[in-house]
């Protein structure tokens, strides 16, 4: 029976032409859709890697500008004093302005050992960073005053370097630099890598370096771990006591909690629209899969009439036509199945492969879901053809 | 072979009942070529779907081969329509997107047989009918005889014992309506099957054994 009906289809193939193109183009947006949604998805399964709750950004532009170092260090410590003396303040660290869920990147290359590592954050910590936000360290230890010495500069990297870098080895006590570099850095931990960009995007690999002594001429941004206790009325005190302290400064005080649900609306937008505009084309198709398939059917109430005439039970019309639409849809799938497969084997996207073949196998169950339920209906009219009426009719 | 009992078929609308069908008995043996004559919308085509199942009597009973056939659900009417019956039709009823042989095969599909069986049935089945050299054509490359001549492949191709015929040659000239009467009498002669066939052509009707008039549903010779 299927060789017949693919015969059937076959012969017909210029009438089907259209009826396949649909099917194929829903596939493809359904492909588009399911691949973002899935790559969001597992974004979103991952760990944060952090604690991003009760710790606030306190966002200055370094007004305090002098060449001599050890006054520019006794003034922001002096500054960290002041503002870890209030209330509410567990921990406070200046850091660089990439922090978590902000647009701001400072990314560089790496080649090590012959492999190259694309769009790796490079982020400037104080000794105070883990405590502050928690960070989960994998292997090794954070920084501390050890660090000052040693022939090598301390370096943390975070479990995606870690992986495109050294693998399954573990990395702490190995060297890591650019394969031409001479002066290496020393891999002292590994942290969980932070989902730096929010739930849904994929953060890339990080590495951390250690601030020295003329950091504070850069650093423009400071995080505080406050306790729950921390309100408005505590949040107006603290810009004071800022603003006091570094005069002519532009203060502002921002929630990581909030910028994380901001980071992951942005990021939602696009899903957001995709989602809007595949849900209507998915309706239309459906609509007019129902509608050439009903009328196929009214079209062919002769053959219908006649294959019940000749032998065939009514399931058996009906399932005859659902099986033309399901074989349809497959032509329609492999086509479509063949352009999509290309995306992993080009690494199109720089997407985990993983995600594309999650994408295509929804995509896949998704279209044959929706053929099937717009041909049952047609079908159990088929079914429903009294014989002697459509051979007549004929 | 086939027996009719009081046969009463009505059809209802919303404001019209018709009585297509009055009380028709009719005894058709085993081998017999029977013809069915009447004026258009007298009940022969309605009588023809009723004997072939296609179709239910509104009373009265209907047993062929000894099997009543009251009660049978829609697998068994199909089973039996598939092994018992063929059915030719004015027509002709052949799927365009099908070839010849293909089309032949139609009645096969829907019985315990392998794709070899089918091929070499309807290949039999068409040289039965002087179509051999016709197997890859599409029917729209055939004139309306050979297309008729295709059906009765099809019909035959199964081997039922019964064949019903709804005005085979209506849509033929007469050179070739005797091309597709001589075939079937012919499959009556040499095969001893039982042909019921609905004709408006008294030459082609007093060829069969018996002629059997209908009039506004009644039977009246």
């Amino acid at each position: 029976m299927f060789k017949h009906l693919f015969k059937l289809i076959w012969n017909k193939k210029k009438q089907n032409f259209l009826l396949i193109t649909e099917m194929l183009v829903s596939f493809l947006v359904l492909f588009a859709v399911f691949t973002l949604m899935m790559y969001y998805y597992n974004n979103y399964k991952k760990p944060m890697g952090f604690d991003y709750q009760d710790v606030w950004v306190i966002n200055y532009n370094n007004s305090y500008q002098t060449k001599n170092v050890d006054s520019l260090n006794l003034y922001y410590e002096t500054l960290r004093k002041t503002i870890k003396s209030l209330p509410h303040i567990k921990e406070i660290t200046f850091v660089s302005g990439n922090i978590p869920f902000s647009s701001r990147t400072n990314e560089s290359g790496l080649t090590f050992r012959g492999k190259h590592v694309q769009h790796l954050n490079n982020f400037t910590v104080e000794d105070y960073y883990q405590k502050v936000m928690n960070v989960t360290l994998l292997e090794g230890r954070w920084f501390d005053k050890e660090d000052v010495v040693g022939k090598n500069k301390s370096i943390i990297i975070d479990a995606a370097l870690k992986e495109a870098t050294f693998g399954k080895e573990p990395a702490v006590g190995k060297l890591l630099g650019n394969d031409d570099d001479k002066n290496k850095f020393k891999v002292v931990g590994v942290i969980q890598t932070i989902k730096k960009n929010g739930d849904y995007l994929n953060p890339g690999p990080g590495m951390y370096f250690r601030t020295d002594t003329g950091s504070f001429r850069w650093l423009d941004k400071i995080l505080v771990k406050v306790d729950h206790g921390a309100d408005a009325a505590f949040e107006g005190k603290l810009y004071k006591t800022m603003a006091n302290d570094m005069k002519n400064a532009n203060i502002e005080i921002e929630h990581l909690a909030s910028k994380r649900t901001d980071a992951n609306y942005f990021a939602l937008v696009p899903m957001i629209i995709l989602a809007i505009v595949s849900t209507f084309l998915v309706i239309n198709v459906a609509l007019g899969l129902f509608g050439v398939l009903w009328y196929n059917i009214n079209k062919r109430r002769g053959e219908i009439g006649l294959r019940r005439a000749i032998g065939a039970t009514g399931g058996a019309v009906s399932a005859q036509l659902v099986s033309e639409s399901m074989i349809l849809a497959t032509l329609a799938l492999i086509i479509g199945t063949f352009f999509a497969a290309q995306f992993p084997l080009l690494n199109v996207f720089d997407l985990p492969a993983i995600v594309y073949i999650e994408g295509i196998l929804i995509s896949v169950l998704f279209v044959y879901l929706l053929v099937l339920i717009c041909s049952l209906y047609p079908g159990k009219q088929a079914a429903a053809i009294y014989p002697a009426v459509a051979l007549h009719e004929e | 072979m086939i027996r009719l009992q009081n046969i009463e078929k009505v059809y209802r609308t919303d404001t019209v009942e018709t009585l297509a069908l009055n009380s028709v008995s009719l005894d058709i043996a085993k081998g017999e070529f029977l013809s069915i004559m009447g004026p258009s919308g007298c009940g022969k085509s309605t009588l023809l779907n009723i004997m072939g199942l296609l179709d239910a009597p509104s009373k009265g009973q209907i047993r062929i081969d000894d099997q009543k056939t009251e009660g049978m659900n829609d697998k068994q009417l199909a089973a039996f329509r598939n092994k018992k019956l063929g059915f030719i039709f004015q027509s002709y009823h052949l799927i365009n997107d099908l070839q010849v042989l293909d089309n032949v095969e139609l009645p096969l599909l829907y019985r315990d047989t392998t794709a070899k069986q089918r091929r070499e049935l309807a290949a039999e089945a068409l040289e039965k009918v002087g179509l051999a050299n016709r197997l890859k054509h599409f029917p729209t490359q055939l004139s309306g005889g050979q297309r008729q001549r295709v059906a009765i492949a099809r019909a035959i191709v199964g081997k039922p014992e019964i064949i019903l015929a709804d005005e085979p040659t209506g849509n033929l000239d007469s050179a070739m309506g005797n091309e597709i009467m001589e075939i079937l009498l012919n499959l009556n002669r040499n095969d001893g099957t039982t042909i019921v066939m609905v004709t408006h052509d008294e030459n082609m009707a007093h060829k069969t054994h018996r002629l059997v008039r209908l009039f506004d549903g009644a039977q009246v010779q």
